[in-house]
Order: structure tokens, then sequence, then C-alpha cells
């Protein structure tokens, strides 16, 4: 396996992993398998495009076009993309949370509620933008590096990085603040949880305001490598969806082993060559199921050995 | 003694099934309660009641004359950190704990007030003083105790932040005589000013400390037994 192959798989699972990881962490605390996620995602993509178009006569009119112009164009795109997602996360609080949270069958009612508002969100952005492609300004610049005799994109290096730097941020978060502890517990035992004064109708916000913000990370990422679209957030969805089955819906250490094994499975499958990119897909999900079968705690079954 | 809780009429269930019938009983501030009863007769759903975690239930609940009861068929659960927050702990039936936290991160979820927040590290070592076997798991997951360390671990997460009444649910399930002896013993001797409800079966070891006894018969209360020796 040569240097490239290796980034480009890497590439893949920085950005699967950031969508898993909101789905995982998202059904574990509040219990909503968040079928908005890929509307949140291509909504974020499309905040990042319409405020970059905005603001680059503003910026290029006061920076000029150097390094310093660049800097504020790419803080420019993560920041509306992040924000973008952190509100469609509050949209779902108050549509699919806050009216169904304490009646029966929770679970399955928000789910009917986000593949709703996803099929609404997505149809609207149709509506308003049409089905063309658009493209952001490519912050990371366009070039490669040579290392070791292979060409590294400067979008897959950022990438990697900006997604490596997210998720650490994301899990530090999660560990030493106090929000986040509530929200640990929130995921490992609803009652107790109760029974220790945490609140889930509060708690629930934050939750979601963070899972979609690493939508929106995802989504300002790779509309570096790729255009943005109505439906592009549909794919991105369905990766993350199964990552977080495959990591044990709720262990985030698994979600990431997950997208890293994923990554890399595609990455492989796609360069053999009597395969290629048209069974990508299958092997995916023929990997998952096999995993399931065996193991149907997923990875995060094999990481924890506590019992309830 | 004022009358820290009253509960007027209670009746609670799950879906179709009717547990408690219809229950009044007064706890009086400071009063250390046994409610004694074979399983399945309402015990844990009388304490479950209390905090809105029951499936519905109709009645009055009074905490302090403040009305926490009425009636409701959804949303169990929904109140209850309210509840808590109000000053009732639990101590819930299987500990309730969190697997992947450690000892520590347990007391501090249960260090939700702001005094008790700002104060935790010394509750956490008055903790350790009642339960002296937590202090050398400090930074154990709990998902990796014994079942005697977890009602430790759970009950001192109860006891964090001060309540004004304690709600414990069968302190000896599942620990052998020896272990559930020590965790009783502990019970007993909580330097806490609230009262406290202990629900259990096992009547010899409520006898002589708790001060008051009520059997649990049906879903309804059986006699207000006062103090019992039995030997």
């Amino acid at each position: 396996m040569d240097l490239g192959l290796i980034i480009y798989a890497l590439n893949l699972s920085a950005i699967y992993a950031l969508m898993a990881i909101g789905i995982s962490i998202l059904w574990s605390s509040v219990g909503i398998i968040n079928m908005a996620h890929g509307a949140t995602f291509a909504v974020s993509g499309y905040a990042a495009w319409l405020i970059t178009g905005v603001m680059k006569p503003v910026i290029a009119e006061m920076l000029g076009n150097g390094g310093l112009a660049t800097f504020a164009m790419a803080g420019t795109l993560v920041g509306s993309a992040l924000v973008a997602g952190a509100l469609c996360g509050v949209v779902i609080y108050l549509l699919a949370f806050l009216p169904i949270h304490d009646k029966p069958n929770f679970q399955v009612r928000a789910l009917i509620v986000t593949l709703g508002l996803n099929i609404a969100a997505v149809q609207g952005l149709l509506w308003t933008f049409g089905p063309r492609n658009q493209g952001l300004p490519k912050i990371f610049g366009f070039g490669r590096w040579e290392v070791w005799g292979t060409k590294i994109r400067y979008d897959q290096a950022g990438t990697i990085i900006g997604a490596a730097i997210i998720m650490t941020l994301t899990l530090a978060w999660l560990r030493y603040s106090r929000r986040g502890l509530e929200v640990r517990a929130m995921m490992q035992n609803a009652e107790g949880a109760a029974y220790s004064g945490i609140s889930r109708q509060v708690t629930a916000l934050p939750v979601l305001m963070l899972t979609g913000a690493l939508a929106g990370m995802a989504a300002a990422l790779l509309s570096q490598t790729i255009f943005v679209s109505p439906t592009a957030g549909v794919i991105p969805l369905v990766k993350g969806l199964t990552i977080a089955l495959l990591g044990g819906l709720g262990s985030v250490p698994g979600a990431m082993i997950g997208a890293l094994l994923v990554g890399f499975l595609e990455a492989i499958v796609g360069a053999i060559p009597f395969l290629g990119q048209r069974y990508v897909m299958f092997a995916t999900f023929l990997f998952i199921i096999a995993v399931l079968i065996i193991r149907p705690r997923g990875i995060g079954g094999l990481l924890d050995d506590t019992r309830e | 003694m004022p009358e820290l809780l009253e509960i007027g009429k209670l009746s609670a269930g799950y879906g179709p099934l009717r547990v408690l019938h219809e229950i009044d009983m007064t706890v009086r501030a400071g009063e250390r309660l046994g409610l004694v009863g074979l399983n399945g007769h309402g015990k844990t759903t009388l304490i479950r009641a209390l905090t809105h975690m029951s499936g519905w239930q109709q009645g009055s609940i009074k905490l302090d004359g403040k009305e926490i009861g009425g009636a409701r068929s959804l949303g169990a659960g929904r109140r209850t950190p309210g509840l808590v927050r109000m000053g009732i702990g639990v101590a819930p039936q299987g500990d309730a704990i969190f697997p992947g936290l450690s000892v520590r991160k347990h007391l501090e979820c249960g260090a939700f007030s702001k005094l008790a927040w700002r104060e935790r590290k010394g509750r956490i070592d008055r903790i350790f003083d009642i339960f002296p076997p937590l202090r050398p798991l400090e930074h154990a997951l709990v998902g990796k105790l014994s079942g005697g360390e977890r009602r430790m671990v759970s009950i001192g997460r109860m006891l964090m932040t001060e309540a004004r009444l304690y709600l414990i649910d069968e302190p000896s399930l599942g620990l052998a005589p020896k272990i559930s002896h020590r965790v009783m013993e502990a019970l007993w001797d909580l330097p806490v000013e609230g009262a406290m409800i202990i629900a259990e079966q096992n009547v010899a070891l409520l006898t002589g400390r708790a001060d008051r006894m009520i059997g649990m018969h049906a879903g309804r209360l059986r006699g207000d037994v006062g103090h019992v020796a039995l030997s």
C-alpha cells in the first residue's frame, strides 16, 4: 500500500468519523436517530457557500489577496458551517425533540420526524438553489506536497488535520467539562442521570447543537474536495449511520475505529483493479453486516469490558 | 415534628396494571421509615411514583407542603430531575450506575447543585469516610466493581447533595449477608438531617433501627407497626 492510498483512506475516514460520532452521541444520550443529519450537512454547506459569497468581496477589499485573506476566508467558511450546523441542531430540538420527548415510542416518532425534516430540507434547498452543484472557495489552496515521492493534495491534508482538531476538541469537552460529564452520564444510564438531577430537556439542546456543528464541519471539509449540492448529505448520512452502527451506537471510540476501518476498506477496494469504485459500497455494507452478525454490539462491544 | 411528606390517595402503575391502590401516608422530618413487604407488592412502585418514574400515577404528594404529585399518564421521568433538585435523593433499585465512569466521576454527577459542585472535593472525601472500601477504587470504572461496591457508589451519589427526603430502594438486594449488614450500618449512621424511606424485604435488617415500619401488601399499606423488635 502506498502513501497516497493511506492519505485517501484517512481523508474518507475523517469525514465519516465526524458524521458517525455525531449520530452516535445523539442516539445514546438523547435517543434520536437523527435522519436529518444529512440535511444539516447540506444546509451547512449552502450556508457556507452563501456567506463566503457575500464575504469574499469584503475580505478582498480589506485584506487584499495575500495569505491573510485566505486565512480570513477559511475562518468565515468553517465558522459559518459550524454555526449553521448548530442552528440546524436548534431547529431539530424545537421540532423533533421538545414536542414529542415525553410521548410513548419517542424514538420511533423522532426517527419519523427527523426523516420528514430531512426530506423537507433537501426539497427546500432544491426549490431555492436548484439542483446545480456549487463550488466553495478552496481555503487550503490548490497544490500538493511531495512526501517520499507521493503527492499529497492540500485539501486532503487540511481535511484530515481539521477533522482531527475538531474531534479532539469534542472528546476533550466530553471528558473534562461538567456538561460533558452530564452527557456521558446520560449516554450510559438515563435513569441514573435523572436521579442525579440531569435533565434530558436541558441537556438535549447542547448535544443537538454539538452534533449539528460536527455535521457542519464535515460539510465544510468535504466542500474542499467535492461540490455542494442539495442531495450532498445523503451519502454522508448513510455512511455515518452505518458506521455509528458498526461502532456500536453510543461508543465514540467505536465510531472512530469504525470510520477508520471503513475508510481504509473503501480506499483499498477502490484501488484493487478487478473490483474498483463500483464495488466500494457493496464491500462496505458486506463488511458492516458481517461484523454485526459476529459481534452484535459492534466495535464498541469489543472495547467495553464493563457490565451494566 | 412537622410533616415532611404527605401522600394522599396515591395510585400508580404501568399501562393497564394498577400497582398502588390509593395510598395515604405521612413522613415526618428526620424520620427513618422502613417500608417492608414481599416482592411485587408495590414498594419500588411507591418510590418510583414519588419521583414520577412510574408509568402513570394519580393522587397528591406534598413535600414540605408543596404539591408535587398530580395525575399523569405519560412522561415517566420527565419531572424526575426537577424533583431531585427540589431535595429528593434517590438510590434506586439496581443502582442505575454509569458503567463507563469512574467512582469519582459518579460522585461528581451527584453534586449537581451549585454549592455541592463547589465543595465536591470535600464531599467526595466525606463519602470515602462513610464507605472506606471506595477510597482505593477512586479511579476504577464502576462497571467493573462488585455488587456491594456499586451499592456504595449509588448511595454515595445520592449523598453528594443534601436532600430533605432520601429514598433508598432495597439496599440489601443481591448482596451477601455480611456486606448488606455493612451497607445497612452505614445507612443508619449517616450524618444526614433529611428523612429516609428504606424499602426492604428483610425485616431483620430494619429491626430496632428504623423509627417506624410500614408493611406493604398488594399495593396497600398494612399497619403502621411502629417500633418492632424481632429476634
